[in-house]
């Protein structure tokens, strides 16, 4: 194995036999075993490499700094960061973003951010899309009822591979919103939305937090 | 600058007093920066070295994103006030050089292609020079890399082999390096990988081999300690609240 060459320390590189002795339930387990980029977990015969790892000539080797976390089961094995790591968003995820363009049965967002992501970028975001189906859970006759262009909005991931957003739950919905008349910002009225300069009254899809800029 | 020195090895022992196959000592801090996704300050010698590391983010311009993999961008500088005299600050042939073959050394390592239409920047400013800085911040950029939590292949090592005094030896300071017969920096993966080399001065096919040797010697010496200041930084860290980092993780009884 070309990675030979400098001898891992002691106790580093396996783990199917303390992993094995205390299966449970779950059957997932984290080991102590603390690795680096390029250290090597085991053997393809062993397992099977999950997050995090990769596979070299027969050998599972490590990708982050971390710690090993077998899937008995499975025969999986993957590496659990103790770094903080590049934002990755998955299925389910609480995103937020602005409404770009609205068309007859869509409205299309632009993501700004995601709820725990705080200081790094999220690599390869960039615009999605609220299907009329998945604006709220009532009938919608007009999407252009419950969203207006640069409206922020604050939607959950439904589909990852064409980025389609959901906002029939409660807290999803629109986070603020400019009048249409004046572009001043909108104030809450019960479920309706009044511009504080023009009087103005327009109806959105709002989230439980309205105006708050709670995520 | 200081006048070349009649002999360059004294009783086996160099200008410094090092042996022929000792690195000076180095020293290296984490994530001393708060704003970088990952960073490194790493002293060798009397070289200093800060590295950064943002990413992967959106590369503008656009038409430089690659829809299958990650742009690497590797930035190596030296302030104006790293060497005696005082030097133009900005890029210079040198420079632009030294990025250049930076880069190429972690294009490899990085798991470019899970981040497509991105860039990984890589920052190596060096704030005090004393030969053998793009060796250091090939080391110190390696350790922001893990640092920011971006996969890779493994850790990149790096150091420099030269000759002096018609002997190959490990680590050249600066005068060695500026009156030495040749400079080889070179850097490679913990596997033994050569992602970087370049030669500087001429050696013999056979003195080049025992470079060669002395390179990985040296490179393993510092992938070594690499390797320490991981494991202090963050299975420390893990130890002390290791159920904050990981809030779904069992944690084990004792990590010693």
């Amino acid at each position: 194995m070309d990675d030979s060459s400098i001898p891992l320390p002691e106790g580093q590189g396996i783990t199917n036999d303390t992993a094995g002795n205390t299966a449970d339930n779950n059957a997932t387990n984290d080991s102590d075993t603390f690795v680096l980029p390029g250290d090597f977990i085991g053997t393809t015969e062993e397992f099977r490499a999950g997050a995090q790892t990769y596979e070299k000539t027969g050998g599972v080797y490590a990708a982050i700094t971390g710690t090993v976390r077998v899937n008995t089961a499975r025969r999986l094995v993957s590496v659990i960061p103790c770094t903080d790591t590049p934002p990755v968003l998955e299925r389910g995820d609480v995103v937020i973003g602005q409404i770009v363009g609205l068309r007859d049965s869509l409205a299309m967002v632009t993501i700004a951010g995601a709820k725990g992501v705080v200081d790094r970028e999220i690599p390869n975001v960039g615009s999605a899309v609220v299907h009329v189906s998945n604006v709220k859970r009532a009938y919608v006759k007009d999407i252009a009822h419950e969203f207006g262009i640069f409206d922020i909005l604050k939607a959950k991931i439904i589909d990852l591979n064409n980025m389609r957003l959901d906002t029939s739950e409660p807290e999803m919905g629109v986070m603020k919103a400019l009048c249409s008349n004046c572009r001043t910002a909108m104030v809450r009225h019960d479920s309706k939305l009044k511009c504080p300069e023009c009087g103005r009254i327009e109806t959105r899809k709002l989230a439980t937090g309205y105006g708050t800029g709670i995520i | 600058m200081s006048e070349k020195p009649e002999h360059f090895i004294v009783d086996g022992k160099r200008l410094d007093g090092r042996s022929v196959d000792e690195l000076r000592p180095i020293k290296i801090e984490l994530s001393p920066l708060d704003r970088a996704d990952g960073s490194c300050y790493l002293e060798w010698g009397r070289n200093k070295i800060m590295a950064a590391v943002y990413g992967p983010r959106e590369l503008h311009p656009r038409h430089r994103q690659n829809m299958t993999k990650a742009v690497v961008q590797y930035r190596y500088n030296m302030a104006a006030f790293s060497v005696d005299d005082r030097i133009r600050p900005g890029h210079s042939r040198r420079s632009i050089e030294i990025s250049k073959v930076g880069r190429d050394a972690f294009e490899y390592v990085v798991f470019t292609k899970f981040f497509p239409k991105t860039a990984v920047d890589i920052f190596i400013e060096v704030l005090q020079a004393d030969a053998g800085t793009r060796t250091a911040g090939i080391n110190a950029a390696s350790l922001a890399l893990a640092d920011a939590g971006i996969p890779m292949r493994g850790l990149v090592s790096a150091c420099a082999v030269g000759k002096v005094d018609g002997e190959i030896v490990l680590d050249l300071m600066k005068e060695e390096d500026n009156f030495g017969e040749a400079d080889v920096p070179i850097a490679m993966t913990a596997g033994g990988k050569i992602t970087h080399l370049q030669m500087d001065g001429n050696l013999t096919k056979e003195e080049f081999y025992e470079a060669l040797k002395l390179a990985k010697i040296g490179c393993d010496k510092v992938y070594k300690l690499q390797r320490q200041a991981l494991i202090e930084k963050y299975n420390g860290e893990y130890a002390e609240n290791g159920e904050d980092a990981m809030p779904q993780a069992r944690i084990g009884d004792a990590d010693e």
